[in-house]
């Protein structure tokens, strides 16, 4: 595999005494589709606002295509297609106007594209920037963020402000755009069953750490939820990677990460038990919200088998 | 051909479009000799990641069920070849498996107790085998 297209290493950041990104370090492959999840909060747009060099980290250390965005910020600007949160852009501008006046900072700008994605996405080109729907603008810098032709293209919550059509358009977009052509795509979202068809790999992000990374399949594949009967397993301590715990009177329903070796453990000790497939919805939520505390610590009856 | 993906499910999508394929392949709606959709369009259509596409055609044609030919696209291959029979029984397997683990889960949402639950596997397993057996000779003797 090629050396990857966006390296992030040990990377702090604070604002003030809140810790926002807690070492974050991250490896996406060139070419691969990566989504960035996580809750508000979670530090998703610090992140991607240092990899673009707009703010300084505390520590740590980021490179796009090998360059350091903190040293030569405008380098990697010009490599890399961004789409921000809350783009402001001219109101008193027309669509083509803004791709008129932002074409000289790129050498690679191609115009004839720009006015075919403003022409596919139906923003009117000679309409007032301020007077465009939610949705329109944010296709707007879409086209801004494509029109270079970047190698790398970083998209902060691209699906937010979207409808539904719309999205699916984008996503489309995506998929036949951009990773047919190699482009190496980085981006945040909220909504799970998009990422999970689109995206390659996905990490999820909470608190300012990294919590797990891993390509869709591989998730799927490794966490699951288990069901059996709470006095099977009463008195013995909670599994390695446990990550929800749910009672429901003597049944214990837990999801757990790296399940294969605890299921290997259970059939052992012929231990009944069912094991269930997530959806990619559950295992984020199992990561963010799970909560262990509900593992039965004491055998509920004398005659529960021993460990 | 036709493929729907249902969202949010707990099955990989991986798995949902390989397992529409191949049943169409095998109720024999894909005609062997026919070309599948182009990974690049099939993932366009599906609004999927491309490289999700090329993992389920590699997959298939694994299986022995389709031949991905460099250049020109992939093709469904005639059915009955043995290599075809072991993997087409494999994943019949699978998916009984998988209909059985919901079938048991269901039992226990449903109240039903483990040791009642085998009692039915046990009842139900020796029927079956009777019936398939009474079949089995009378086949035999006709």
């Amino acid at each position: 595999m090629s050396a990857p297209a966006i390296r992030v290493d040990q990377l702090k950041k604070s604002y003030g005494s809140q810790q926002v990104l807690q070492n974050v370090s991250l490896n996406i492959p060139a070419g691969q589709t990566f989504a960035l999840l996580g809750r508000n909060g979670a530090g998703k747009t610090t992140m991607i606002r240092i990899l673009l060099g707009l703010i300084p980290a505390d520590s740590g250390n980021v490179q796009l295509g090998g360059i350091d965005p903190a040293i030569d910020p405008l380098t990697v600007r010009s490599h890399v297609g961004y789409l921000a949160e809350d783009q402001a852009m001219y109101g008193w501008m027309t669509p083509i106007e803004l791709c008129r006046f932002l074409a000289p900072f790129y050498p690679t700008w191609d115009m004839n594209w720009a006015r075919d994605y403003l022409d596919r996405f139906g923003i009117p080109p000679h309409g007032r920037i301020g007077r465009l729907s939610k949705g329109q603008s944010v296709k707007l810098g879409l086209v801004v963020a494509l029109s270079h032709h970047p190698p790398i293209v970083i998209l902060d919550d691209p699906a937010m402000g979207l409808d539904p059509i719309a999205r699916k358009e984008f996503n489309r977009d995506l998929v036949e755009h951009l990773q047919t052509s190699g482009c190496t795509v980085l981006y945040s979202s909220h909504l799970l069953d998009e990422v999970e068809a689109v995206a390659d790999a996905v990490a999820i992000l909470d608190h300012g750490r990294i919590v797990r990374t891993g390509t869709t399949d591989l998730l799927r594949d490794e966490v699951k939820q288990i069901l059996l009967s709470c006095d099977s397993i009463a008195g013995t301590p909670p599994p390695e990677g446990l990550l929800d715990v749910c009672r429901h009177e003597d049944r214990l329903a837990f999801i757990i990460d790296r399940s294969e070796n605890y299921v290997g453990q259970l059939i052992a000790k012929g231990i009944d038990h069912d094991v269930v497939d997530l959806s990619l919805d559950e295992i984020f939520e199992a990561f963010v919200i799970g909560r262990t505390q509900d593992w039965p610590g004491k055998p509920a009856n004398s005659a529960a088998m021993s460990p | 051909m036709f493929v729907r993906i249902e969202r949010g499910v707990s099955t990989p999508i991986s798995r949902q479009i390989a397992e529409q394929v191949r049943a169409q392949c095998l109720a024999g709606l894909i005609q062997p000799g026919d070309c599948l959709p182009s990974v690049r369009q099939l993932a366009r259509e599906l609004v999927v990641n491309v490289n999700t596409i090329v993992r389920v055609y590699e997959r298939l044609a694994a299986e022995g069920l389709v031949e991905m030919r460099h250049g020109e696209g992939t093709f469904v291959l005639p059915p009955s070849t043995t290599t075809n029979l072991a993997a087409d029984l494999k994943h019949q397997r699978e998916q009984y498996s998988r209909e059985y683990q919901a079938i048991v889960r269901r039992g226990l949402l449903l109240g039903l107790a483990v040791p009642e639950l085998r009692r039915m596997l046990t009842a139900t397993a020796s029927d079956a085998k009777t019936q398939i057996s009474k079949e089995n000779s009378s086949e035999k003797r006709s």
